[in-house]
């Protein structure tokens, strides 16, 4: 269970009992009531204090005394301590540049790649060397708006991954592929028989028994990109596996 | 065989029966439809028809900006691209971006910027894509009012949408989106686009000639017009996902 990490830190925010169905569009008044309310993510008090107005394309969530708009769209901004796929895209003696799906591209440095087990300092200690193209499960220990993210090698589950497929999908809707306490991944292993990777940064890593099933895992996950919206959606999509499966004529 | 057009301008622009050449009320919008994310490629994008303006938007961003040079270390800076097809006005127009295609991405820039966080993206670019398909009056307000959209689709963050619609003077009469032989034949012409958050005017340019009371009453009158298209845009936002939640809900029943 590669994902259990990330799991207990992420929250279905799309499955809260909080969250409204509504859909709203940048601009859209979310409360005139500012005495109760207070402006959280994804939205914005406006400039005479009267009301509080979304900022996002997303669903209208109402928490406590904060009103939020959790994002139907949007890119990655890259935070410290999150995992990443990066994807190797240059190469030098000093350090590594990744692609890593944000605005900028990170950097890797040769220090950070120490494989796991040796001492950093004793003699036999050995950096892994990367190819252009390479793909790497990589955390990010620093980023900010001006500064080009930081990467590192060193840690549980990090490393070069060497076979499997990588997908992407919209960044804002990771956490319906995970699920409330990672309910939604969980059902996915189970029914696909894979090993699932998912990533901050909209990219997901899969590796199944064969490809039949690998295939089967992207369309769900297209799926569930595609109807992260909707309530219901666990249920919905162990039908779907189900009766996929039969029409595939896979056991 | 050459598809020879007469592009001469009719004496009236008013029917008998008092309406417009199209059939239209003086303060009539001409037929619009919306739709978002119709390139999948692109980050955000949206298309546009409104009469028989044809118009497709892409947004791509934040990325790095080329040249390097342009470059903000405080900010991020919105790039627009209008350009008309060869195909999209009656004499092939050639597809170097002329005088012309310059001024309108440079208004609309500047039109959209205020909605926009740039100060959060310092040092990327936000770039929209505008291509003109076809042409019919009144591009520079489709062009805005679909980039608006394609930005909201891509999920950057916007204090509101910006609407847009041209007024003016045909036959010494006040209209609303004038149509593009309107556009040449009339007498004034006045584009204008607001946006929301504030409701106050972004672009407002101006040709011919108009007393201030005309002047006065044509911005009341785009601003009825105006009110109607946030309405569309609204609608082809939001419809892109509760299509898929009434697909999904009608498959339980």
């Amino acid at each position: 269970m590669e994902n259990d990490e990330l799991e207990s830190e992420e929250l279905d925010e799309f499955e809260s009992d909080e969250t409204n169905r509504e859909i709203v569009v940048p601009g859209e008044v979310l409360t005139e009531d500012v005495e109760h309310f207070n402006p959280g993510r994804g939205t914005l008090l406006n400039k005479d204090k009267t009301k509080i107005i979304a900022l996002n394309i997303g669903l209208k969530q109402i928490k406590k005394n904060y009103i939020n708009v959790i994002p139907l769209r949007g890119f990655y901004t890259p935070r410290p301590g999150d995992k990443v796929i990066a994807l190797v895209i240059d190469k030098n003696p000093v350090k590594y540049k990744c692609d890593i799906n944000a605005k900028d591209t990170a950097i890797l440095k040769p220090k950070n790649t120490v494989r796991r087990g040796k001492i950093r300092g004793s003699r036999n200690m050995e950096a892994e060397e990367f190819e252009v193209g390479d793909i790497l499960v990589a955390k990010i220990i620093s980023a900010d708006r001006l500064n080009m993210p930081e990467l590192t090698l060193v840690g549980k589950y990090l490393g070069k991954k060497a076979n499997g497929i990588v997908i992407s999908i919209d960044p804002p809707k990771i956490p319906r592929v995970i699920g409330r306490s990672g309910s939604m991944i969980k059902l996915l292993k189970n029914l696909t028989k894979s090993n699932i990777f998912v990533t901050q940064n909209g990219r997901i890593w899969i590796r199944g028994e064969n490809i039949a099933y690998e295939r089967l895992l992207i369309d769900a996950i297209k799926k569930i990109e595609n109807e992260a919206h909707t309530v219901g959606l666990t249920d919905r999509m162990s039908q779907y596996i189900e009766s996929e499966k039969q029409k595939r004529g896979i056991k | 065989m050459p598809l020879i057009i007469n592009d001469i301008y009719p004496e009236k622009l008013f029917r008998e029966d008092g309406k417009r050449l199209d059939g239209r009320e003086k303060n009539e919008l001409r037929p619009i439809k919306m739709e978002v994310g119709v390139i999948s490629n692109a980050d955000g994008s949206a298309y546009l028809e409104w009469g028989n303006n044809k118009i497709y938007a892409a947004v791509y961003g934040p990325r790095e900006v080329h040249p390097h040079h342009l470059a903000k270390p405080d900010r991020g800076i919105l790039r627009v691209f209008y350009r008309m097809a060869t195909f999209s006005v009656f004499e092939r127009k050639r597809p170097a971006p002329g005088r012309r295609e310059k001024e309108i991405s440079m208004i609309i820039t500047d039109c959209l910027e205020p909605v926009l966080f740039l100060e959060l993206y310092p040092g990327t670019a936000f770039e929209v894509f505008i291509e003109v398909m076809d042409a019919d009056g009144g591009t520079r307000c489709a062009s805005t009012t679909v980039a608006a959209l394609a930005l909201a689709d891509a999920g950057v963050p916007m204090r509101s949408l910006v609407s847009s619609v041209a007024v003016g003077k045909i036959d010494g009469q006040l209209v609303t989106d004038l149509s593009g032989i309107e556009d040449k034949a009339g007498d004034a012409d006045l584009p204008c686009a607001i946006t929301w958050f504030n409701e106050e005017l972004s672009l407002l340019q101006f040709d011919g000639d108009m007393s201030i009371e005309e002047l006065n009453e044509s911005l009341l009158n785009a601003r009825n017009a105006l009110d109607q298209i946030h309405q569309l845009q609204l609608t082809a936002l939001k419809s892109k996902y509760t299509s898929i939640l009434e697909e999904v809900e009608g498959g339980e029943d």
